[in-house]
């Protein structure tokens, strides 16, 4: 037996800052929790918010404050989109070789086929983008396109779990609520992780899991099938007490607890407790209004789109505005978990689903310009990974696109990073990424650091070791930073 | 981006005969260190090697960057030959068999450095450098690369440290105050009070006692009229009664599985069922957890408890009924894309995580890809313990002889099925370097842990049987150091509010110390020998003791001397888990079901009076009430309950469907139990909800809200209700 086993006194551990600060801990943040206990050194910009840590950032001056991740369900295909592969038509065909070409999955008869959308630059940084975004292309000067990206299984599942958590397994935590446990809400009336879906997307709530972190930071979802404020949020409102009735009642509460903590002093908790209720009442008309779209002009409502997604990203920027950290809103329809899956019709189905992510996506962008929020709004635009640059043909009808992890394309917006800017190239055919060469973990890592963190440590012991979001992985692309 | 795992395994995977062959090279590297005349060379390396290695390749494989990713380092001339997990990085002489060389062409798999490929004249330099004979004039300056330490563990040190020693009765030490200690674990407690100049509060009163023992033992609350007999109650043995008629309770079973089916991330579906796939849902999984409920109730020890769950289909003689406590593996997740290697390998560690974390208090699966970094745990012994998961399968085990069969005589339908475990073929695992599935290293024979063997490692199965038995049999052995500890630690957590170690699912270096060694070990030596392993004993010993009647009022002193109550000169407040809260209300309202057992439920449903532990529990997606009530995601092992505070939890409880319906519930109640009379009501209110009657000022409160002739008033008494529901109080056992 060692001589000692309690050991000698040791500083706070994170679990214990957790249990002490109470509810404190959800509203700060760990960076404002460290930092209210003198364990993080200030930073210049800090001061910049009331509760969290605002630009100051965790580890680093942040150039973003908040996150909107677009994702569009299925995997868009690249080479119909951002990256211009005018080869294929060369090779319009060709079986591509398997060998070359290391191909994970059954080649189905495929053969290079060449994008029908016709590609131009625009804006005056003169980036490329197909004739399926009338509308995003005039923000071309705003977008950063990652031609590069890569990850690791041309699979839906494994796939949507690495994009969002960076494991392929559902058993760690998502970006959203690292992002949630690392720098907290500068809202304490509304959720700092919210997610926008109809119905749920393939996966399910595994994507916005908050795993072995404290359940508190796990993405707040809302259904967005009916966007009804009441249908969206549960328990928004009592079924029978008005606003002033509730209040009444709530009164009576906090007297109750008033006389029993008046018989237990020195108990924080009871307080933690008491400001949650306090909280919980004004949640009710702070949530209330920031999710009744019918508070847009209608004018506004027609811009983004009547569909789904469109109200959806006008959601995104109505929580965003009042200082919701992430906003993921998923491009899913009610009959469809993953509508940009096009095994069949790929040409047909991008151009469907284009006209409605181009219109939600660039009226996005520019009502958060207009309104100065897309300078500390991370955009995040993609899928779980590409399409192939070969068809998939169908059984009857038009050819499709298969999976495709070894390249394919994202873009950012905003949030700090280089505008009219395109990072990474796959090679002549769009298969492999062969420059700017940017992995999920990669993007993880740069995600965080545009908001202050240092992926590297921003970490959480659970069972025996410290975990991060990018694992033992994941690289900060300072190239596309501006 | 640097080496992916699978770029590592192709690496190697392709050119492991040469690595083999420069392994033998190596033995001659000094000899290809550069001579005084190799002046061409060394400058070459100067001019062209240097500054791109600097530039290029430190950022991940120097030691200034404290970084050898695919364990690689290029910062020495000794490690750049030691090479990498693919081998060697250079041969010198021969740039084609050079992995260097191979990865800076973008040849292979592995392209380095991965943000952009060298310009040719560079790679060229390389190419003629490494032709050149690879002259290096860097000094070996500290380890050539982070040595592997598969023989790098002190067995017998570890093995005497406190950890890995079996616990040890202590002597009961003196104290100032005798009459106190009731049972060692006073005298323990005591011992340490008086040291640090703490005296221990005064018992709690009776009201108080009577709800924190009931919500602690069967996770209910008390009868009013139970609770007036024992107010009344003039006998000594009183409390010990008391804890007697609730340890006998068949509640007693459903508060304690539940504890249970957290460590063993019970759940009744899969994390990725696509549509109206139900192949991947059990539907009769709760057959486990009664299972679990009639194993508590029936105070099975602990021991036989453990060996059941792990292999109950290979104890004779084998017992249809007990064939469901294999749910505890038989239950765990599969992953999407089973079957293939890296996935089966995800898999094999949620077995080794829940059976190491849950039952020893170890954290096993931080061998998977390299030797623990702290503790005495080798990567061999991750693969020699997942080699028992890996020779064992699940599969659903037919419920009765008629159902439909697939090609390996399970049932075809979930439905007519409990899914459980059952011998495969027996096979051992090879160790998988750096956790990659396809770089294989040599073979780990199953075995026990090491470090909790006597000597040379306790052997697990042969050729005919995976060793589930014997990991069972290890797992149960008296002289095991840890199973005892580890469930005793977790029980006194429950009845607590904080476990002597505080980390109850890592007893290792990094988990927290025990506050209270001694005391920990005398119980769990106590739990063994005397207690022959039964729950039962050691709960009632823990219930009656002098420390756990404490009060829980915080004084000046406590906050001053000990304000994290790390002494136990107080008891510490707990709020009640969701399971509790949710049956309180039930119990409230007079709408609780008692049955025990039986298929599962969906928690919110207002009209379901069935309690909590039968919720459905699905790992797709959490029932939305758990989730938000700190309920642990089951699909991996969970150590204990976080305890958050936040507004969502106060939406639930203010606006919710299932709380306004039970205040509506609870009103009626008062009125048909207490009749017309307001202050009758509301005696009884605090009587059902807190086990006390209410203050002169709580009654005064009451009356100015509802007015003093309300009775008719139906939906005012409902507010009431609800405002009684959503009190501190409810939520916070004293």
């Amino acid at each position: 037996m060692s001589p000692d086993p309690r050991g000698p006194r040791r500083p706070l551990t994170r679990r214990q800052m957790l249990g002490r600060t109470g509810a404190g801990f959800g509203l700060l943040g760990l960076a404002g929790a460290l930092e209210s206990a003198g364990l993080l050194a200030p930073t210049a910009a800090h001061g910049a918010a009331a509760h969290g840590v605002g630009l100051g950032g965790m580890h680093h001056p942040a150039k973003a404050k908040r996150v909107i991740f677009l994702f569009m369900n299925g995997a868009p295909s690249h080479v119909d989109t951002f990256d211009p592969k005018p080869a294929l038509a060369r090779y319009s065909g060709e079986t591509p070789s398997a060998d070359e070409f290391k191909l994970e999955r059954k080649l189905k008869g495929g053969t290079f086929m060449p994008s029908p959308f016709r590609f131009r630059p625009h804006g005056e940084s003169g980036v490329v983008m197909s004739d399926l975004f009338p509308h995003l292309s005039h923000f071309a000067d705003d977008l950063c396109v990652l031609r590069g990206m890569h990850t690791d299984t041309p699979n839906h599942e494994p796939g949507l779990l690495l994009m969002h958590s960076g494991h392929q397994q559902p058993t760690r935590p998502s970006l959203g609520s690292w992002l949630s446990y690392g720098l907290g809400s500068e809202n304490a009336n509304l959720p700092p992780f919210v997610v926008l879906c109809p119905g749920l997307p393939v996966v399910g709530p595994q994507l916005w899991s908050s795993a072995f972190l404290p359940g508190e930071h796990q993405g707040m979802s809302v259904n967005t099938s009916d966007l009804d404020v009441h249908k969206m949020i549960a328990h928004l409102k009592h079924s029978k007490l008005d606003r002033a009735e509730q209040r009444k009642q709530l009164d009576l509460i906090q007297q109750m607890n008033d006389l029993h903590r008046s018989s237990r002093p020195h108990e924080s908790a009871l307080d933690a407790q008491i400001s949650s209720l306090e909280l919980a009442f004004q949640m009710q008309t702070e949530a209330g209004e920031a999710f009744d779209l019918s508070r847009e002009p209608d004018r506004l409502r027609e811009t983004y789109g009547r569909t789904t997604f469109g109200q959806s990203c006008l959601l995104a920027r109505r929580l965003v505005e009042r200082d919701v950290r992430v906003v993921q809103v998923y491009y899913v329809d009610g009959q469809n978990k993953q509508p940009w899956d096009t095994h069949s019709a790929n040409d047909r189905g991008h151009r469907r689903l284009c006209a409605d992510a181009d219109r939600a996506t660039a009226a996005l962008l520019g009502d958060l310009k207009a309104r100065g929020l897309l300078e500390d709004t991370l955009v995040i635009w993609g899928g779980e990974f590409g399409r192939t640059p070969y068809s998939e043909p169908a059984k009857k009808g038009d050819p499709g696109r298969d999976h495709h992890h070894t390249g394919f394309s994202m873009f950012l917006a905003g949030g700090g990073v280089k505008g009219g800017y395109t990072h990474g190239a796959t090679d002549e055919f769009g298969m492999n990424a062969i420059e700017g060469r940017m992995h999920v973990h990669d993007l993880h890592a740069t995600a965080l650091h545009l908001l202050g963190i240092d992926h590297e440590r921003l970490t959480y012991r659970y069972s025996g070791r410290d975990f991060r979001l990018t694992d033992v992985y994941g690289s900060v692309i300072q190239d596309i930073i501006a | 981006m640097s080496l992916a795992p699978e770029s590592v395994g192709r690496w190697s995977g392709r050119r492991i005969t040469t690595a083999a062959t420069l392994a033998i090279v190596l033995g001659l590297a000094p000899q290809a260190r550069p001579a005084a005349d190799d002046a061409d060379g060394l400058a070459l390396f100067e001019a062209k090697i240097r500054p791109v290695l600097i530039e290029q390749c430190y950022s991940c494989h120097s030691a200034e960057h404290d970084a050898a990713k695919g364990g690689l380092r290029l910062d020495t001339h000794a490690a750049m030959l030691q090479g990498g997990d693919g081998g060697p990085a250079v041969e010198p002489g021969d740039p084609e068999l050079s992995l260097l060389i191979e990865a800076i062409r973008y040849d292979s798999y592995v392209q380095m450095p991965p943000s952009k490929k060298l310009a040719p004249e560079v790679i060229a330099a390389f190419e003629q450098w490494v032709a050149m004979g690879a002259p290096d004039p860097r000094d070996a300056d500290g380890p050539a690369a982070p040595e592997p330490s598969a023989e790098g563990i002190d067995w017998e040190a570890a093995r005497s440290s406190w950890t890995y020693q079996p616990p040890q009765r202590s002597e009961p030490p003196e104290v100032s105050d005798p009459s106190w200690v009731r049972s060692p674990i006073d005298a323990f407690i005591l011992a340490r009070l008086d040291d640090a100049g703490l005296a221990p509060n005064p018992e709690a009163d009776r009201r108080t006692l009577a709800r924190r023992l009931s919500i602690d033992l069967i996770g209910l609350p008390p009868d009013p009229l139970e609770v007036e007999a024992f107010v009344a109650d003039p006998s000594p043995n009183a409390v010990e009664d008391y804890v007697d008629r609730l340890l006998a309770s068949p509640h007693f079973g459903e508060r304690w599985a539940r504890v249970w089916l957290d460590l063993a991330r019970y759940a009744e579906d899969q994390a990725h069922i696509v549509g109206d796939d139900t192949s991947l849902t059990y539907p009769n999984a709760y057959l486990y957890r009664d299972w679990l409920i009639a194993a508590l109730n029936d105070d099975l020890p602990y021991d036989t408890f453990i060996r059941r769950q792990l292999a109950a289909d290979l104890i004779e003689p084998a017992d249809a009924d007990e064939l469901a406590a294999l749910g505890f593996i038989g239950l765990g997740p599969k992953y999407y894309r089973r079957n293939s290697p890296e996935v089966m390998a995800e898999e094999w560690e949620d077995r080794v995580d829940v059976v190491s974390r849950g039952l020893l208090g170890l954290t096993v699966a931080c061998a998977r890809c390299h030797d623990h970094k702290y503790d005495p745990i080798s990567t061999e012994d991750y693969y020699a313990l997942a080699g028992v998961f890996a020779s064992t399968v699940m599969f659903n085990q037919p419920l009765t002889d008629e159902c439909e069969l697939d090609k390996d005589g399970g049932a075809k339908a979930p439905e007519e099925a409990v899914h459980i475990i059952k011998d495969a073929e027996p096979k051992d695992l090879n160790v998988f370097i750096r956790g990659n599935v396809e770089q294989k290293g040599p073979v780990a024979r199953r075995h026990f842990l090491t470090v909790l063997s006597d000597g040379e490692p306790t052997p697990l199965g042969d050729e005919t049987s995976s060793g589930r038995l014997d990991l069972a049999e290890a797992i149960a052995d008296p002289s095991n150091p840890l199973t005892s500890r580890v469930v005793v630690n977790r029980i006194w957590g429950q009845l607590f509010g904080r476990s002597i170690v505080g980390t109850p699912s890592n007893f290792g270096i990094l988990g927290e110390k025990p506050t209270h060694p001694e005391l920990l070990d005398d119980l769990a030596a106590r739990f063994v020998t005397e207690g022959n392993w039964s729950l039962k004993t050691l709960i009632r010993e823990l219930a009656t003791s002098s420390t756990y009647r404490q009060s829980s009022a915080i004084t000046d002193t406590h906050r001053a001397i000990d304000p994290e109550n790390t002494l136990y000169a107080r008891a510490s407040r707990k709020r009640l888990v969701v399971e509790s809260w949710r049956d309180s209300v039930l119990s409230a309202s007079g709408t609780l079901d008692r049955t025990v057992g039986g298929p599962s439920i969906d928690p919110s449903d207002p009209e379901i009076g069935r309690r909590t532990l039968y919720s459905r529990i699905s790992r797709l997606e959490l029932h939305p009430m758990l989730a938000r009530f700190d309920f642990p995601d089951p699909n991996a092992h969970s150590d204990g309950r976080a305890r958050t505070t936040t507004p969502l939890q106060k939406l639930f409880v203010l606006n919710s469907p299932f709380v306004t319906h039970h205040a509506d519930r609870l009103a009626d109640r008062l009125a048909t139990e207490a009749g017309d009379d307001t202050q009758a009501r509301i005696d009884l209110a605090y009587r059902l909800l807190y086990a006390r009657p209410p203050s002169e000022a709580e009654t005064q409160l009451a009356l100015s809200f509802l007015g003093s002739d309300s009775c008719d008033d139906h939906d005012r008494w409902a507010v009431y209700a609800q405002a009684l529901l959503a009190s501190n109080e409810f939520l916070l056992i004293d």
